[in-house]
């Protein structure tokens, strides 16, 4: 007789079992993003299932984040991706098809009857060596200014080569560049604005300095104004409510009614002389101003802007070092925000307002334009994995080399130091040599190229000891990357290593899936 | 998700793995062209002064009659997401040019068209993407070419690009009343340095009667609204000092809850009595400043005006017109040199806005207010729409907007080209002799690019009736012997020297339209697979 030891539902997958479920679900996963991979990589269309609303991207990240999953092993991919785009911002599609491949090897070695515990032995070694010849490799220019931009440069070309910007990478490339060196070593991206209008073409985005917000300028106010001082408000303007609930008024007649008509319009007019005791020209409130007190403020000459959201609010606030007031009985304690210019400006069919020489000077606005809803969305996030690889790298200047040299060189390294291993590790290790060189396969395979072809001469000049060899993806030969300028950030590449051997150990560990039953739904 | 798990691990090494598992991609793409060109075909059929009209019925059950591709898009509820995204195109041309909506979807179909015909060559799609892109940074810069340079001045021209792009309308037997208005609102607004025009200081008041014969360019203002007459009041002012006010002419009411309460009934006198002294304060202060026209904002919360503030008002001979909706108000205050007033105790004669005449006038059909002899007044332009129905007069407004939107591009980019597919032709006979000098699979590319364009003459002799084939061929042929602006003559169904008909439209329109739909075809080939997110 069986017994039930688990809840109704609840379910356990042992061993082999339990390993090829988590195979099964990562390798899918891997082959799902390993086409979005490259320069000639594809994109996917996302559908929500929910609203029908559709996103076209190749951001490995976001498209894993999109999908539902019921897998544990697939989840763990997921969540590597998602640590990637936090801690770099780029490479999540590589994290992902790397850790894949290094159970898609284990899974061959299990097959050979070898411990998954031995494998993990071999993955560690392997991981330290990849990790030692990746530092050696890399390059650090940040004493020379001129080489460092440049540096940056091909970073940023390199990231944007693979994404929906490509066409126009020099032109992106260096308004990410530019951008980035505004900040000057801050990785604090809430700086950069990104505004999105559909209509135009890819290259008619610019990069502005300053700040532009969405939105109107009130009624009979100025439309341009020099040298304005703003005070940043959270308040309301309609009139200041007892906000008592069911507090109410008893009056015997309409005069007296008149009579708290104008007693309310009364505060209301002294909030404004509190405010316009600021000493301030612009007002920006985050609620919306109403007629009145909109007219008292626009006959002091003061510019009111109305319903600036939260996050206008914040951003104006850091962007101009001004404080968002919520009481104005003492003007002195209030920090004002500065800029030199507020204008209107037309951008597509909309007006915005745009506000230039704010206070933090490292403040810009990237205005992005393009065709459908779509493209300016993917182009959003071309740009952000871009600014914040760029961003990582100002921080830590050293570079590598992209287009698979890394890799290669890393598998190189992994090779000769398992020619040292002692035991069955030392297959392990041969393993993760290879999984290295499954990159530049798919890379190769993206494009249409031969790539068995391709990958074996690439690793035939890597022993030659031409050491910047690479894919050049628009001859589909072999290259020196270093002078076709295809770099990308050490942490980056250190990030993907460290964190797809980390991830592809965890998952090999497992022996056993358990399952929860699961909670239960009303019935709708 | 099932799928994903019950999908076999395929064990496969590098070896030969740049031959297998490409079946589903193509499919993607396959599935994506097939909507896609579903979506071009279904406006196909309304473009050019020939093209069709389509009949919307929307899900409320209104009607809409239009040919306007970006109408008939929006309408139409796309659930494929490659029909989604043609249906954005059309919307993105719409605020770029905002004319030539038909033509760039009819366009990216074509475009789709060549590239699936590449595809089954088996180029591969990006390089195919690359090569139209760079493609149509060739044909722009030979639209540039052709193009000539316009003055703003030249009434003429801009004249002739706007009643090209209205004749392509329902309206088109009226081109010549529109025509004039379009170019005289926006060159009312413009001076020799803008760049752009913001067509929200273009205002147009649609009213049913009349017939869109009587549609005019306002000299003044015009109201949506009509004026209040329950209680007598005038219709007609003259030397009139216009009010814009955002308070209400009625009884008291503080924005706290409040109650009255009445012991007696001698205090019933007392309410009503204090209710009238209320407004008779209001109205002395009103009647202080001179003021004989009152604009008062619509409100939730209260009656704008009330019985008696009405009887007020006429005796002091003073127009009223109420609901004035608030997004109006800076319309408004901007073209009556006035400044709104919140506030009664704020209602001063500086505030006040001054006409000739405010009257309201039933020439024409319906009852419209109209203010004229303004002075100080703003850069703006009110246009009064007529139509005899509301559907001709939706319809009538798209097209004169339409108009508006060509004329504004020749301010953003002021050059002229031909119209009547003669642009298009060049461009695909320069694109062709391009390809032959490239090399690889981009020459294809190129070739295939150029095969493309001729959709736009192509479609226009269809919607004519004329023999596509011979048209476009001889067109062709036309423009190989060197006549440059050789263009289909739809009224004659001949090939002409499209200028000398005064067929032209604005620069921007044609290279808005290539860029944009080659931008969106890129985005599209890159897909190869389709993934059901949360």
């Amino acid at each position: 007789m069986s017994m039930n030891i688990f809840g109704a539902e609840a379910t356990e997958e042992k061993a082999e079992n339990a390993r090829l479920s988590s195979f099964v679900g990562a390798l899918a996963l891997g082959d799902l993003v390993k086409s979005t991979l490259g320069p000639k990589g594809m994109n996917k269309i996302l559908q929500s299932a929910s609203t029908g609303e559709i996103n076209v991207t190749n951001d490995g990240a976001t498209i894993l984040k999109a999908i539902q999953l019921d897998n544990a092993a697939a989840k763990i991919l997921v969540n590597i991706s998602k640590v990637q785009d936090d801690e770099v911002g780029d490479g999540t599609t590589s994290v992902c098809v790397l850790a894949a491949e290094l159970l898609r090897g284990a899974e061959k070695l299990i097959a050979q009857r070898i411990h998954p515990q031995t494998i993990i032995e071999g993955y560690r070694i392997a991981s330290a060596a990849a990790l030692t010849a990746l530092e050696k490799s890399a390059v650090d220019n940040s004493a020379d200014p001129v080489k460092f931009r440049q540096d940056l440069v091909n970073i940023a070309r390199t990231t944007l080569s693979s994404k929906v910007l490509s066409q126009d990478k020099d032109y992106f490339s260096n308004l990410a560049v530019d951008a980035v060196l505004r900040l000057k070593g801050s990785t604090d991206l809430d700086h950069i604005q990104v505004i999105k209008k559909v209509g135009g073409k890819l290259t008619d985005s610019y990069l502005d300095e300053g700040f532009v917000l969405d939105k109107s300028i009130g009624v009979d106010s100025p439309k341009r104004l020099e040298n304005a001082k703003i005070l940043i408000a959270n308040t309301s303007m309609d009139t200041d409510k007892i906000k008592i609930f069911g507090a109410r008024v008893k009056v015997d007649s309409t005069g007296k009614l008149a009579e708290l008509e104008r007693a309310e319009r009364e505060k209301m007019k002294a909030k404004v002389e509190a405010i316009a005791a600021h000493g301030i020209n612009v007002f920006v409130n985050r609620q919306l101003i109403y007629n009145y007190p909109e007219s008292l403020l626009a006959e002091k000459g003061i510019l009111t802007i109305e319903h600036a959201d939260f996050e206008g609010v914040e951003r104006l606030s850091l962007v101009t070092g001004g404080e968002i007031a919520s009481t104005f009985d003492r003007p002195d304690l209030v920090k004002l925000g500065h800029c030199d210019l507020i204008e209107e400006i037309i951008i597509g069919e909309d007006k915005l307002i745009k506000f230039s020489g704010v206070a933090a000077g490292e403040a810009c606005t990237v205005v992005l334009r393009g065709s459908t809803h779509q493209m300016v969305d993917e182009a959003e996030r071309s740009l952000h994995d871009a600014l914040s690889v760029l961003s990582q790298t100002v921080k830590e200047t050293r570079v590598t080399l992209g287009g698979g040299c890394a890799e290669m060189l890393m598998s190189c390294a992994v090779d000769n130091e398992a020619k040292r291993v002692l035991g069955k590790k030392a297959i392990a290790v041969e393993a993760f040599s290879h999984a290295l060189r499954q990159l530049p396969t798919i890379l190769a395979d993206n494009a249409g190229y031969d790539s068995s072809d391709l990958v074996s001469r690439l690793r035939a000049a890597h022993y030659d000891g031409r050491s910047d060899a690479g894919l050049d993806m628009n001859q589909g030969t072999i290259g020196s990357m270093r002078k076709l300028g295809i770099t990308e950030s050490y942490k980056l590449k250190r990030q993907v290593v460290l964190s797809a051997s980390e991830a592809a150990e965890m998952i090999l560990r497992v022996d056993d899936i358990l399952r929860a039953t699961p909670r239960k739904r009303e019935a709708v | 998700m099932t799928t994903l798990a019950a999908t076999p691990a395929p064990a496969k090494s590098g070896s030969n793995a740049a031959f297998n598992d490409k079946g589903k991609p193509m499919e993607v793409r396959l599935s994506n062209m097939v909507a896609a060109k579903a979506i071009s075909d279904a406006v196909r059929t309304s473009l050019g002064p020939r093209g069709m009209d389509k009949m919307i019925q929307t899900s409320k059950g209104e009607v809409i009659v239009t040919n306007d591709g970006a109408t008939i898009l929006r309408s139409i509820q796309a659930l494929h997401p490659a029909a989604k995204m043609l249906v954005d195109l059309s919307a993105a041309q719409d605020v770029e040019a905002g004319d030539g909506t038909t033509s760039v979807v009819v366009l990216a179909g074509s475009l789709l068209g060549g590239a699936e015909k590449m595809l089954n060559k088996g180029i591969h799609p990006t390089i195919i993407a690359e090569s139209f892109l760079k493609a149509s940074v060739k044909a722009v810069e030979y639209l540039t070419e052709i193009s000539v340079p316009i003055n703003l001045d030249d009434n003429a021209a801009l004249l002739r690009a706007a009643t090209t792009s209205l004749n392509s309308k329902i309206v088109s037997q009226y081109s010549s009343t529109l025509a004039p208005i379009a170019v005289q609102a926006v060159r009312r607004l413009v001076t020799q340095t803008s760049s752009n025009v913001d067509l929200r200081d273009i205002r147009i008041v649609k009213k049913v009667g009349g017939t869109i014969e009587d549609t005019e360019l306002v000299e003044g203002v015009v109201l949506n609204q009509n004026v209040v007459v329950s209680a007598g009041g005038p219709t007609r002012v003259e030397k009139a000092k216009i009010g814009l006010i955002q308070f209400q002419l009625s009884a008291p009411k503080p924005d706290m809850d409040n109650t009255v309460i009445i012991n007696d009934y001698r205090q019933m006198d007392k309410v009503i009595k204090e209710g009238r002294q209320y407004l008779l304060n209001m109205f002395k202060k009103i009647k202080k400043t001179g003021c004989n026209a009152l604009l008062i904002q619509k409100s939730i919360l209260r009656d704008a005006v009330d019985e008696t503030a009405l009887s007020f008002l006429k005796k002091l001979n003073i127009l009223v017109v109420k609901d004035v909706e608030r997004d109006e108000i800076e319309f408004l205050s901007k073209s009556l040199g006035c400044k709104p007033i919140a506030d009664i105790e704020a209602f001063t004669e500086d505030k006040l806005g001054y006409a000739e005449l405010v009257e309201e006038t039933s020439d024409s059909g319906p009852k419209v207010v109209k203010i004229t002899g303004v002075k100080h007044k703003g850069k703006t332009v009110s246009i009064l729409a007529m139509g005899s129905n509301n559907l001709v007069l939706e319809e009538c407004e798209r097209s004169l907007h339409d108009a508006l939107c060509v004329v504004r591009c020749l301010v953003k980019k002021r050059a002229l080209i031909a119209g009547g597919g003669s642009p298009e032709i060049h461009v695909s006979r320069l694109l062709a002799n391009y390809a032959h000098s490239l090399k690889g699979m981009e020459a294809y590319c190129f070739q295939a690019y150029a095969d493309a364009l001729e959709v736009i003459p192509t479609t226009l002799a269809e919607n004519a009736g004329l023999n596509p084939i011979a048209i476009v061929t001889e067109l062709r042929n036309r423009h190989a012997l060197g006549e440059r602006n050789a263009g289909i003559n739809v009224r004659t169904g001949l090939i002409s020297n499209i200028l000398d008909e005064d067929v032209v439209q604005p620069l921007l329109v044609s290279t808005s339209a290539i860029e944009l739909a080659t931008e969106t075809i890129c985005l599209l080939l890159k897909i190869d697979d389709y993934v059901q997110a949360r």
